[in-house]
């Protein structure tokens, strides 16, 4: 095939596929309540004991207590992703904060926190 | 020798179908609520995976081609073209790909190239195209080799390779639930293909299969997907980033941090880029062996089920012993 015609046809067609897909609402963050939220935690993790969870007001992440320590779990796209917290660093954002992973496969997480939010969850992040 | 055998790039050719039928699946999903489920930003990344794949093949594909003809030169053998010689070579390179498959399960240095395909936990049809794009530095290309020096032109095995991998695309879907017995028996299936990509226990390391399920259960690597253990799509440890460089290099970079941490011998650093993935020279990581008597532990009623025999399981302790015995 003419490499002109297979660039215009892949960059055509995950354009189209794309646009489809975000104007049919397939874009929208998940959002978890407490019980699913430790649901999503023990199927990443199915080893852990959970001690608490604690879901930001959006539902887009919660604060997992467990017996290996603090982790967070967060939407990606209709998922779920889960981490411990034992290597990151935290930022102040304007919105909540920014968890930095020194992990390649999953570098950073912003959090629409409120300040009240915000004080507590950097009070329970710690290892 | 025919050293002229030209066939057309069918993976290129089949690009429209693959768009068309991606169309299909989704618009059958929104129509029916049922048989998958669709997420932008995973689609993008699986779609940019596959065009990068396409890309890396026009950029390097030469590596793989010149080493191919270099052993044609060297063979005395040759089948010909004939219709029954393109049969015998599609069947020969299903096997082939069975087993490179199985080393990309089971050899971390492969594995890297493999896992961005199982990277996504979404499985439709977009998933068929998160392909990679540093297959060539698996060296994997060598499997191919007893097919060429047997004297099947090279050109003919890169075209049963293309066919297999669009036999292959189809099968990565969720609106499909069984074929019939035989089809079943025989063919690699969606249902087959489900449980590949599961990271429940039960489903790791199983279905290697790319067009006939017969080589899984040939060589003991056969599991049915169960209808009460749904399959979990994804990695054990499931990616947080969209970042097409990030899927392609991701385990790459584990690679390298790894072996070039301190303190290891040379064996430990060996085995952190060729033993299983989930290998670690302190038992701090888990191997599928690992990860399914974990299971079984917790779920004993589930022992001798399909994926869960004992001969699948691996104690945490015999795992430091089996890579890290002997001198360093």
């Amino acid at each position: 095939m003419p490499l002109e015609i297979l660039l215009v046809l892949v960059v055509g067609g995950i354009g189209g596929i794309a646009l489809l897909l975000h104007l049919s609402g397939r874009s929208e963050l998940l959002v978890m309540s407490r019980e699913e939220a430790r649901a999503a935690w023990l199927r990443h993790v199915p080893g852990d004991d959970i001690l608490d969870v604690t879901v930001s007001h959006t539902g887009h992440a919660a604060l997992v207590q467990t017996n290996e320590g603090p982790g967070l779990i967060w939407a990606f796209g209709a998922d779920t992703v889960a981490r411990h917290l034992v290597d990151f660093d935290l930022l102040d954002l304007e919105e909540g904060l920014a968890v930095v992973f020194h992990d390649y496969s999953a570098p950073r997480v912003h959090l629409q926190l409120t300040e009240a939010e915000r004080q507590r969850w950097r009070e329970l992040m710690r290892p | 020798m025919k050293d002229n055998l030209i066939y057309p790039d069918v993976v290129q050719w089949a690009v429209p179908f693959f768009i068309a039928a991606i169309l299909i699946e989704f618009a059958w999903i929104a129509l029916k609520n049922r048989g998958g489920r669709y997420e932008t930003r995973d689609a993008i990344t699986s779609l940019i995976m596959g065009a990068g794949n396409v890309a890396s093949g026009i950029l390097l594909g030469f590596i793989a081609w010149g080493f191919f003809m270099f052993l044609w030169e060297l063979t005395p053998l040759d089948l010909g073209a004939s219709v029954w010689v393109v049969v015998l070579c599609f069947v020969l390179d299903d096997l082939r790909y069975y087993w490179v498959h199985r080393f990309g399960h089971r050899i971390r240095w492969v594995w890297a190239s493999h896992v961005n395909h199982h990277s996504s936990q979404h499985y439709n049809l977009t998933t068929a195209l998160r392909q990679t794009w540093t297959g060539t530095f698996t060296f994997m290309m060598i499997v191919r080799a007893p097919l060429i020096l047997l004297g099947f032109h090279p050109a003919m095995v890169l075209f049963a390779g293309g066919l297999n991998l669009i036999y292959q695309f189809w099968i990565h879907t969720e609106a499909i639930g069984k074929m019939p017995r035989w089809f079943e028996a025989v063919m690699n299936t969606p249902s087959h293909h489900r449980a590949h990509h599961g990271r429940n226990a039960r489903y790791l390391d199983c279905n290697y299969a790319g067009v006939f399920i017969i080589w899984d259960k040939m060589f003991g690597t056969f599991v049915a997907e169960q209808d009460h253990d749904r399959v979990d799509y994804g990695l054990v440890h499931n990616l947080g980033t969209f970042n097409p460089i990030r899927v392609a290099f991701h385990e790459w970079v584990g690679i390298w941090q790894d072996v070039t941490q301190p303190g290891l011998t040379l064996r430990q650093r060996l085995a952190y880029a060729f033993a299983p993935p989930g290998y670690s020279h302190d038992g701090s990581r888990a191997t599928s062996e690992m990860i399914k008597a974990d299971f079984v532990a917790q779920h004993p009623e589930e022992t001798g089920t399909p994926g869960l025999a004992s001969r699948n399981l691996q104690a945490k302790g015999d795992r430091v012993y089996q890579f890290d015995a002997g001198p360093s």
